[in-house]
Formats: C-alpha cells, structure tokens, sequence
C-alpha cells in the first residue's frame, strides 16, 4: 500500500492510436518514487509511446497524466522538463558538435537563467553559472565512470558509452522522474553490471524511475515492481518474483527454459 | 568538411592541442590586419573595409547554418535593415555610427525574430524559398519609401566616428573592430549555456524539448541572432564603403553572402570569415580586368576554393604521413 504522501507519476486511462491503429488501450499506471519501475514488453507494445506520453512528446486522445496530484495534460515537452520530468532516448540524442561533457550539461541547463548579455560578454554571472553546470556535469560522468572521456566527441566513443553519456545528461539535474528508455542496450555485460549498480545508487526516496528495457537480468534485479505491455495494454503488474511466475508473461515474453 | 571537422578547427573548446592552432592564427590575423593600413595604399584600405563588412555578413549566415541547421537566400534583407539605420540617423540626423549602430544591430535582432515567427514551423527547402521572398521585396521597398532611403541614388554615409581622424582610416578600422566584435561575440556564445542547447536542438530537436529548451524558441533566437549580425554588416558596409542604394541588397547579395558562407565552411572564426569576406570582395575586383569570362572564372574559383577545402584534412593527413615515413 502506497503512502499517501509519497509522490508518484500517474497515467488514468491513458489511450493513443495513429490512423486507426490503438497503440495504448487506456493504461492505468502508478509509478511511484522510491520504487524502480520497469516497464517490459515485446517490440512494438507501445513502451516507448507510452514514455511520449510521459514526456509530453504525444499527445494522447484519451486519459490524463498527473505527477504528485498536478495535473500535466497540455504542458509541452519543455515544461514537463522544467518540472523535473526527464528522459533518455532509445536512440541516442547527443549533439555531434559538442563534447560528452557540454551535451551532459545539457541536463543541467534548465535549472540556469542567466540572459543572453551573459552568453554572448564575459560576465561573472555567465562564467559562475558554467562553472557550476560544468562541475555538476562532471561530477554525473564520475558516477557513471566516464570522467576519462569528458573531452571527447560523441563520434569518437563507442555506442555503449554514448548510452551511458544519455543516463549522464538525465540525471544530472536531479530530476524527480526518471524515465530510462533501454538504457543497457549495446553495453557489454560488465558495462551493464555497472550502470545496474549506478541505478540502484541514484535510487531515492524521492525520485520516480522507471526503465524499458529488454535486458531481463538487469530489469530483474534492480526492479521493484514491473508493468508488462503488450499491444497496448497491460497484461501483468507486479514484483520481478510476480512476474517472472506469471504463465502468459512467460508466453508472451519471457520464453521458458525448455524453449 | 563536417560540421564535426569544422568545430575542431573553429571554435571547439577543450580540443586541447587542435584548439589552440586556430586561436593562435586569429591572433596573428588581427594583428597583421591592424598594421596594414600602414603597409598598404588607400584603394587596398577601402577594399579591405568593405570585405570586413562582408565577413560579418558571412558570419550572420554560417550563425543560422550551424546553430540552426538552415540556409538563407535572404540575408539582404536584414543588412538592408542595418545599413538604411546607419545612413538615414547619418544624413536624416547628422547621428555618428555611434548612436546609430545599436539600433541597426536592435532592428536586425527585431526583423528576424518578426520573420522567425511566423516561419517557425519551415525547415530547408522551404524555410530557404521563404527567405528568398525577403531578399526579392528589398530594392523595391526601399525604392517606395524614396523619402526616407533617398531612392534609387541611396544615401551617402559621412558622419565620422572620431573627428579629425582621417575618414578612410577610420571606415577600415570601424569595420575591422565591428568585425572582431562579433567573432569575439559568437566564440562567447559556443561556450555559453544558450549556445549549448541550441546546438542541441539543431541536432535533435526532440531531445531539447526534453531537457526544457523548445524547439520554437531555438528557431526564434537563432534567427534573430543571425539577424542582428546581419544588420551589422549592412551598417558596416554603409559606413566602410560609404554609401547605401537598392542596388547593394539585392537577391544576388543574398546569394553571394550564401556563397560566402560556404566557402569559408560556416566556420565562426576570424580567418575562415575572411575567406568568405574575400572572396565576396577581392575575388570579382581581381577578375574584373577579365570581361566576359568574369562568370566563368569566378565559378572556377568558387570550385576551387570548396574543392580545396574538402580535401584539405586528406592532403594534411597524407603530408603527415610522408612526414613521419
């Protein structure tokens, strides 16, 4: 049973088609803080439309989005961000141009407001707030062990890395949701192992995580509850001990052992 | 060249070795081009202000193509803007570019927001096209308003800066100093938080919204950034070359302040803007003796120059190569 003061990101009935085609058949869902929420389901479920949904990146035609009872129907993208709503994305989302520490920055760049006499003159003002932004930016790279590659141009790393550069960008603002869209996807297995152990560390009272991914191992362990999705609809909530017993999660998804 | 390439020479920070190369270079630039006018006859001196004033207009275009992913076959418009500020407050108000050039610069900012607005949603082709409909108005809308613009003569920009100093010394500093102003101006930027996540949103538009930067806002700064500069570079050119008429804003302007850009591979940087600013200014005066082979030959040196610059990083790593064999 929830505390009733303990915040939460929710969805109420939340329905999405394009063209016809029902991608999301009125979802109910309750991520809370405090809890790692995974999110599974074969490709194509609607995952990640149901993260755009979140995010505000689609509209859905039917249902409403709260986080901590207010309402976000409407808000644009930049506004859910603004109230500390934050994403990564399947495919990786860096700029070229920058280095892995500015796009980190990135991250931290809504929680600044100097104008634009302080981006374009050498102002106090100007030099503290990147200095501040540069620091919380390295300081995210160091947790999740990337500080060696600060320097370097996305192009110059490899996929797995860029991946961890993304988780960088959004956590290092201190966001209150946290929405992880196959954060392990092309790391190696001690790459996994670490980003696993960073999860669990950014973990807080405080904050809504929730993960897509397809690497079980990892949704598994570090999980507190799971929603499985599949063509649009929910067809089990519980633990990983809840889910992994479930017979048609094992059907749909899972596969058995024999298999 | 990539756009990736051209931040490493350009204005890249943390590039370590690579990025203090360029730096180094502006430096050497700007102080030979400081000592030329002692150097160099009047005729060069003008020449050279009117090519800064041309650099500045290539910049204003390679702002928009690398912090917005655009092209623009308009820019004539907002140098229009800047240069009629500068020669109306001149001949109108007996107002130096003192006064005058911060208004040229506020106008620009203002005409590119305003055509920004309503643009908001085009990109590429149709964003260009749409520009095109700006730099095609120009000549006729200045001669309309022949009241205020003086027409198809145009007006004579004679108001010094600094009195007693000689005007020709004065119409090339100007311009040099505008110049560096802005390179300083965009390097500031690169390194600020509003140029991180504008090349972010260029990028990956959907990824900026997410970390709270709008994708409309983007478009809107970076137009009216772009703007601006341009407006500088029409005042600068009113100033350094002494006189503003129709027949300096035209589509072709447009065009070659385009052509501008590309040369110098967008690049943000005190040299690569003069190789745009030159070849705008310098290129057709040293063809100018060719008659009707002027075209050809300045399409030849247009190929050359982007042929040259494309397979430069090659040629560089070939010789390095040779060098360590």
């Amino acid at each position: 049973m929830m505390d009733r003061t303990t915040k939460a990101l929710t969805g109420q009935g939340i329905a999405l088609s394009f063209g016809g085609i029902e991608v999301l058949k009125g979802l109910d869902v309750q991520f809370r803080a405090g809890e790692i929420t995974g999110l599974i389901g074969p490709n194509g479920a609607g995952k990640t439309s149901l993260f755009n949904c979140l995010t505000g990146a689609y509209t859905p035609q039917k249902g409403s989005i709260r986080y901590d009872g207010q309402p976000l129907d409407g808000l644009p993208p930049a506004a859910r961000a603004s109230r500390g709503i934050v994403r990564s994305f399947q495919h990786v989302a860096l700029s070229p141009d920058l280095t892995v520490l500015e796009n980190v920055m990135i991250g931290v760049a809504r929680n600044h407001h100097a104008g634009w006499l302080h981006a374009f003159l050498p102002t106090g003002r100007g030099r503290r707030e990147m200095a501040g932004m540069r620091a919380a930016a390295m300081a995210a790279l160091s947790e999740l062990g990337l500080a060696q590659a600060a320097e370097k141009l996305p192009a110059q790393l490899p996929p797995g890395m860029l991946r961890l550069v993304e988780i960088a960008r959004a956590i290092v603002g201190k966001p209150d949701v946290l929405l992880l869209d196959e954060p392990a996807a092309g790391l190696n297995n001690a790459e996994t192992r670490d980003l696993m152990r960073s999860l669990r560390r950014l973990a807080s009272p405080d904050l809504v995580m929730v993960v897509v991914e397809h690497d079980m191992d990892l949704v598994m362990s570090i999980c507190d509850r799971i929603y499985v999705l599949n063509f649009g609809a929910f067809v089990a909530v519980g633990s990983p001990a809840e889910v992994r017993a479930d017979e048609e999660v094992v059907r749909i998804y899972l596969g058995s052992d024999d298999e | 060249m990539s756009d990736q390439s051209a931040s490493l020479n350009g204005t890249a920070v943390g590039q370590g070795r690579l990025a203090l190369r360029p730096e180094a270079l502006t430096w050497a630039v700007l102080l030979l081009l400081l000592v030329l006018p002692f150097l160099l006859g009047g005729s060069w001196i003008f020449t050279l202000g009117v090519c800064f004033a041309n650099a500045i207009g290539v910049l204003s275009v390679s702002v928009l193509v690398r912090y917005g992913g655009e092209v623009s076959i308009g820019h004539s418009f907002f140098a229009a803007v800047g240069a009629y500020s500068v020669a109306v407050l001149d001949t109108r108000y007996g107002l130096s570019l003192i006064a005058s050039l911060p208004l040229a610069l506020a106008l620009g900012v203002v005409a590119g927001v305003a055509f920004a607005w309503p643009s908001r949603r085009l990109s590429g082709i149709y964003l260009a096209v749409s520009t095109m409909a700006l730099a095609l108005a120009v000549p006729e809308m200045i001669n309309n308003m022949d009241g205020l613009t003086g027409g198809y003569e145009g007006l004579y920009v004679s108001q010094p800066v600094i009195p007693g100093v000689k005007m020709g010394l004065q119409r090339y500093y100007g311009a040099l100093i505008v110049l560096a102003l802005v390179v300083y101006g965009l390097s500031r930027l690169r390194r600020s938080r509003q140029g991180l996540v504008l090349l972010l949103a260029k990028a990956h538009p959907a990824a900026a919204d997410a970390f709270g930067t709008r994708r409309v806002w983007a478009r809107i700064a970076v137009m009216g950034i772009s703007g601006g500069i341009a407006a500088l570079c029409g005042a600068m050119l009113g100033f350094a070359g002494s006189t503003v008429s129709p027949s300096g804003f035209t589509l072709w302007s447009a065009i070659f302040l385009l052509v501008g850009s590309v040369v110098s591979f967008y690049g943000l940087t005190l040299p690569r803007a003069l190789i745009g600013g030159a070849f705008l200014t310098l290129v057709p005066q040293m063809l100018s003796a060719s008659g009707a082979w002027i075209p050809v030959l300045y399409g030849l040196a247009l190929l050359g120059v982007i042929l040259f610059g494309h397979y430069l990083p090659r040629l560089r790593a070939l010789a390095r190569r040779k060098g360590g064999a």
